[in-house]
């Protein structure tokens, strides 16, 4: 590689593309210089920093950084990493404390769901009217249904499998919690009354309860 | 290799749901391998009067826009293990799938099933064209009534012009009684009319609305529409079947016969 450092840029930050082979010492030297270079360019810019095509150690890392705020008035905010594994991390911990948020969260719709009409919801979703059959509700988290149930509901739609969906009265098509599914009985059951039963997921199978005392405490939002 | 059926009428509410369903499960019972596409996209039927709506996840439209392959999307009969169902879409259109992509489809399916029942929507459009595309032979479902009989004659037209080759009447709903006073046509007026073979002739019988409303259909039962159904599946695989006499259960002892029955 001719040139071992190479600075690319946007109106956000800039990537700092360094050669893998060439010793750190040497490294530093050309990094030193190319930013001195185009300290005027910089000014006193404000930019996050990402580093690409060489293994850094954090040690390194902190020198560059240094380097950089030696030779430019650049102001460094963060350094973003590039590294799958640490994002892979971050992602789960993101979605985790995500999916909590869409089961503890919620929204409102008034009115009902008819054939054909979908609701989707990136929180927990309350829907006060009845849901007809051929209509169908996605949740990412929650769904309570202030009417009779009659249609297809899948909660936990990102995978929680902590959702649940609730309703005054409980006749769906097809319930699904997380990545399970449940269907109505070919037979239709003759409904001795209505009562507010809640659907929950527990070891892979859907239970419907009514929903008293127990059940609730039973609930972790 | 399979033949592609479609079973259309263009007036809506003659029974082209209820037909499909029948005839689709008669040619199960005849140990056919079967088939039976609901492509009325946006309105669907045919699961309901199959009583297999809670069992679908996916459907038509994910199966033509590649969201699942089609063995995902076919669903097996609670009664019959060699008839399947492949449910429409409720939340699209009839524009979310095109004429040629319903051709292939049906040439995929033709390979493993004897026979492909396409449920057609009512109407000329959009539905019509996707529904006959890749169609080998129609079924044209009416009623004994002018308007119904008109929109058959329009939609025969329309095969004829897609280069269907076989084309057959279904008369269905007819009441005997109202024929014999003369307040209805019989099915050879209904015929003369159109011009074309007939291939079966179903009474309108309550027994209908009951098994469509527990979605199990009564074709091969008793019942004088059962047994009109099952004689279409059969003249369907080529079998000559005589008439049934619609008046049969008309007599005095018969009548009394299902009163007593009844208590």
């Amino acid at each position: 590689m001719n040139n071992p450092v190479i600075i690319k840029g946007n109106k956000y930050g800039i990537v700092v593309v360094l050669d893998d082979l060439m010793k750190f010492d040497e490294l530093k030297e050309k990094i030193a210089e190319k930013f001195r270079d185009s300290s005027k360019f910089f000014s006193k810019a404000q930019m996050a920093v990402s580093f690409e095509g060489r293994k850094l150690s954090n040690e390194e890392q902190r020198e560059i950084l240094d380097i950089i705020a030696e030779e430019t008035e650049l102001h460094v905010v963060c350094v973003i990493e590039d590294d799958p594994q640490k994002e892979a991390v971050f992602k789960k911990a993101l979605d985790e404390k995500l999916m909590e948020l869409s089961n503890a969260t919620g929204q409102f719709y008034k009115g009902n769901l008819r054939s054909g009409q979908v609701l989707e919801s990136e929180t927990s979703i309350i829907v006060i009217g009845d849901v007809n059959p051929g209509a169908r509700i996605v949740s990412k988290g929650n769904i309570i249904v202030l009417g009779s149930l009659k249609g297809t509901v899948f909660a936990g739609a990102t995978g929680n499998t902590n959702s649940f969906v609730v309703s005054l009265d409980m006749n769906p098509v097809q319930i699904r919690i997380a990545d399970t599914i449940a269907r109505s009985p070919d037979k239709p059951i003759k409904e001795e009354k209505k009562e507010t039963k809640i659907a929950f997921l527990e070891d892979g199978n859907i239970y419907i309860e009514t929903l008293n005392k127990e059940v609730l405490n039973d609930i972790n939002l | 290799m399979g033949e592609v059926i479609v079973v259309t009428s263009g007036k809506g509410g003659v029974g082209k749901t209820t037909s499909t369903a029948n005839i689709g499960t008669g040619l199960a019972k005849l140990d056919k391998k079967v088939v039976l596409i609901d492509t009325d996209i946006g309105l669907r039927n045919l699961d309901v009067v199959m009583g297999l709506e809670n069992r679908i996840v996916y459907n038509l439209v994910d199966v033509i826009e590649g969201n699942c392959r089609i063995k995902q999307a076919l669903i097996k009969d609670k009664r019959y293990p060699n008839l399947y169902l492949l449910p429409s879409a409720q939340t699209r259109d009839k524009t979310s799938v095109t004429p040629e992509q319903m051709k292939k489809l049906a040439d995929e399916l033709r390979e493993e099933f004897d026979y492909i029942l396409m449920d057609c929507p009512a109407g000329i459009e959009q539905g019509f064209k996707n529904a006959i595309a890749g169609a080998d032979r129609a079924l044209v479902v009416s009623t004994p009534e002018v308007s119904a009989v008109r929109d058959a004659d329009r939609i025969i037209g329309l095969l004829e012009a897609s280069e269907i080759k076989q084309t057959h009447l279904i008369v269905n709903r007819l009441r005997s009684d109202m024929v014999k006073r003369g307040d209805m046509m019989s099915s050879d007026d209904v015929v003369e009319i159109l011009a074309v073979d007939l291939i079966g002739v179903v009474p309108d019988d309550e027994n209908i609305v009951i098994s469509t409303n527990q979605g199990e259909p009564l074709v091969g039962s008793d019942t004088l529409a059962g047994q009109a159904y099952m004689n279409i599946s059969r003249r369907i695989i080529g079998e000559e079947v005589p008439y049934l006499d619609l008046n049969g259960k008309q007599g005095l002892f018969s009548k009394l016969a299902s009163l007593l029955k009844k208590n």
